[in-house]
């Protein structure tokens, strides 16, 4: 049984198809790439995936259930988690309340407990902070936990996107363009970053990346999307070598 | 150790109701009621901060709920007073409405699990019967309509709706049902009540009936963002406003004669510390966080699983109730209620305060409620020199807002673009405040000449939207975030104000009211 699957996955913008059957499916423990280049769809399909758009036609199945057209906060209750492109972090809260939405997710006291400030709420805030600041020590933010989140440098709060995310403790974490606008340097230090979320976070992971280096060196399968088609699905030694991918994406080595 | 902190902070708030009480019962008649409009206004701002501010949904219609509140406590007290057993029959229905539901749930908790197609024509056919019974009985007299429609939706729902449904109609029934039986009691057993259990009762029906306005108004307009859920909002206080005024029944445009009057100012204070207390503790617990987030972003709020709607609703749900208590509270507290009370003025002063408090601070809409429900009142009370009062020439007041004009710009040039230490930017803001009055004179001496304007007398009391709207717009070059931006009342903050900070721990929780 695959985590995710993606069956003839449509979306069109009126005359627009963004997107046009796509199919790939993800195993649990998977770390697979979506490249393309700009205006592919891939950020698209991130949307389709996490509810943001519904798909015109097609499935999106995720541990055997179709979720397509499921509103984004009941598909991040069922264990899919993303970060965005364009970074969307809460900017006036701080690093550390930036998490604690995320792990809020999976509260259990009620609304009356914490207006009434009772001992279970308060225990409560607590431990989810408690939880967040472990997440934190993860991507390497802990000693900046309470800055507020828009006063970080542009790394670091992608970084905290991805903290975020996981705080929500989502079986599949998606991860749009986590390395853009990094040096190398921060580059290598996201690998092991995301290679320790699949390892000991026992998350699948599924990115969006531009940087080649970065996604062959990280990826286990890796999908090409071209202008909402798919051109190649396979390993990245399989798809480097690619005649489409290298035409329409990669270019002929010089 | 917690409970004993717990126990003592809530000691200290009731305290110090008590202590406001016992200082206003030694104040003139107008003093008094100063101090009444002041712990009305904490409330509504404090309240509408929790949506405007805390949740980042544009509402200016919070007048419209503290009408709600006002008149539906008003007008039971008034029927109840009037004919004690009159209100006994709404009691009855809501009873009988929590039966039927709790019925309904059990009904489809045993109705067949897989629903076959022909199961659910027939639920459509008996759907479009009730209907049809619906629009008949418009046209004859049949005794038992109601029942056959009741029977016939009952059925049709039965057969159709999901086995999920329910739990949750049947909650919904059960506390219908019980809210019923309280209303229902509550008439038959009134009699005996204090006067002050009464208005407590009464609280909880204004709080309870503007709660349930805010959920009808929020639910489907919540979905609108920005401008759009302004205008339904201030619709929404039209809307009452008006329709009330052509009810004779709710007084009309004489407005409401409420009797008999229960003045206690401490229930009062009392009420508006809940509201701080309640709208604190939501902040301080994680619980506050969604709230927060969907003020940031909504979008990255819903990828964190955040139900957007739901928040917001119930953030304006919470806002409104408080505001539908107060409302009933200055019902009994002044025995007079007329629709000019809740007019657009009225929202935009709620407003007024939050904006200047700093949206999202508590504390700022605290001290700008204050701030403003006493503004008016001194600028009313000011004496010229004749012992009449105050009255200031056109002239001088259009200098003064040239004045001002002067003062904000060359402050928001300092602002802007001065890096020098905090002892010259002082400086130079007291320059600019020097140049302002200058200006001001010589404006003055100029327009003087134009006999129109020497001639234009303005009482000072008039001025007060005047004042209001200068404030907002010098808040907005200077300091757009609000008095106190997002931070709130602690001990911490006032010892960093000191620059003793260094040495505190940081974000030491607030020891303010915790009820």
């Amino acid at each position: 049984m695959s985590l995710l699957q993606l069956k003839d996955a449509t979306i069109k913008f009126g005359g627009l198809t963004a997107v046009n059957k796509v199919n790939f499916s993800l195993e649990k423990g998977d770390l697979f790439g979506l490249i393309g280049p700009n205006g592919a769809g891939k950020t698209t399909c991130f949307n389709m995936i996490t509810g943001v758009y519904e798909p015109t036609s097609g499935q999106i199945v995720f541990e055997d259930k179709d979720i397509s057209g499921t509103p984004s906060n009941k598909i991040a209750k069922k264990g899919i988690s993303r970060t965005f492109q364009n970074i969307r972090l809460f900017h006036d809260l701080s690093v550390l309340e930036n998490v604690v939405v995320g792990a809020f997710l999976r509260h259990k006291v009620n609304l009356l407990s914490a207006l009434a400030y009772l001992p279970p709420a308060i225990h409560e805030t607590e431990e989810l902070k408690e939880k967040a600041l472990a997440l934190l020590e993860v991507v390497d933010l802990r000693p900046l936990a309470n800055i507020r989140s828009a006063d970080l440098p542009y790394g670091s709060q992608r970084r905290l996107e991805i903290a975020r995310a996981m705080a929500t403790q989502p079986k599949l974490l998606l991860l749009d363009e986590p390395a853009a606008g990094m040096n190398p340097q921060e580059k290598l230090d996201l690998m092991s970053v995301v290679r320790k979320i699949r390892d000991e976070h026992d998350m699948t992971v599924l990115l969006i990346e531009h940087d080649m280096r970065f996604v062959m060196g990280l990826c286990e399968k890796i999908f090409v999307l071209d202008h909402g088609e798919q051109i190649a699905y396979g390993p990245p030694a399989e798809v480097r070598n690619d005649p489409k991918v290298i035409a329409a994406y990669l270019g002929e080595a010089v | 150790m917690f409970w004993l902190k717990r126990l003592l902070s809530i000691a200290a708030g009731i305290g110090a109701c008590f202590l406001i009480d016992f200082v206003a019962h030694h104040q003139s008649d107008y003093a008094q009621r100063l101090i009444v409009l002041v712990g009305l206004y904490i409330t509504l701002a404090v309240s509408l901060n929790l949506i405007n501010g805390i949740t980042g949904q544009f509402s200016i219609g919070h007048a419209a709920f503290y009408q709600v509140g006002a008149y539906l406590a008003g007008f039971t007290t008034l029927t109840y007073f009037q004919n004690q057993k009159g209100m006994a029959g709404p009691g009855l229905v809501v009873f009988i409405g929590g039966v039927t539901l709790a019925c309904l749930g059990l009904a489809i908790r045993f109705s067949p699990e897989e629903k076959s197609d022909t199961l659910r024509f027939i639920a459509s056919c008996l759907a479009g019967l009730a209907g049809i019974v619906l629009i008949a009985s418009c046209f004859t007299n049949i005794p038992f309509e109601p029942y056959l429609i009741g029977a016939l939706l009952l059925g049709s729902v039965w057969l159709k709706a999901p086995r999920e449904v329910s739990r949750t109609t049947a909650v919904w029934g059960l506390a219908i049902l019980a809210a019923g039986a309280v209303f229902y009691a509550l008439f038959k057993f009134g009699p005996t009540l204090p006067p002050l259990a009464w208005l407590v009762v009464m609280m909880v029906v204004g709080g309870a009936g503007a709660a349930v306005a805010g959920l009808v108004v929020g639910l489907p307009s919540l979905r609108l963002r920005g401008d759009y859920l302004a205008i339904v909002t201030m619709g929404f206080g039209e809307i009452i406003r008006i329709e009330v005024q052509n009810r004779p029944e709710l007084g009309g445009a004489y407005g409401m004669n409420i009797s008999p009057k229960v003045q206690p100012i401490w229930l009062i204070w009392l009420l508006a510390v809940v509201c701080i207390a309640v709208c604190r503790n939501l902040v301080k617990t994680a619980h506050g966080l969604p709230f927060l987030s969907v003020r940031e972003d909504e979008v990255a709020s819903s990828a964190m699983g955040v139900n957007v709607t739901q928040v917001k609703v119930i953030a304006f749900v919470i806002g409104s109730m408080f505001a539908g208590a107060a409302g009933a509270m200055l019902a009994h507290y002044e025995g007079f209620i007329t629709g000019a009370t809740f007019a657009m003025d009225t929202s935009f002063i709620i407003l007024t305060m939050v904006v200047l408090g700093g949206t999202g601070s508590i504390t700022g809409s605290v001290v700008a409620a204050a701030l403003l429900s006493y503004l008016p009142e001194y600028l009313r009370g000011l004496k010229g020199p004749d012992g009449t009062a105050l009255s200031v020439s056109g002239a001088s007041v259009l200098a003064g807002l040239l004045g001002v004009v002067v003062a904000v710009a060359i402050i928001k040039r300092v602002l802007d673009h001065v890096h020098k230490p905090k002892p010259i930017k002082a400086a130079m803001y007291v320059g600019g405040l020097a140049a302002a009055v200058v200006a001001k004179l010589i404006f003055q001496f100029l327009l003087t000449k134009s006999a129109s304007l020497r001639d234009m007398h303005i009482e000072a009391g008039q001025l007060r939207m005047v004042v209001f709207a200068v404030t907002l717009i010098v808040l907005m070059l200077l300091r757009p975030q609000g008095m106190f931006g997002h931070h709130e009342f602690s001990w911490t903050w006032v010892m960093k104000l000191f620059g003793r900070g260094k040495n505190a721990p940081p974000s030491e929780p607030t020891p303010a009211v915790a009820a």
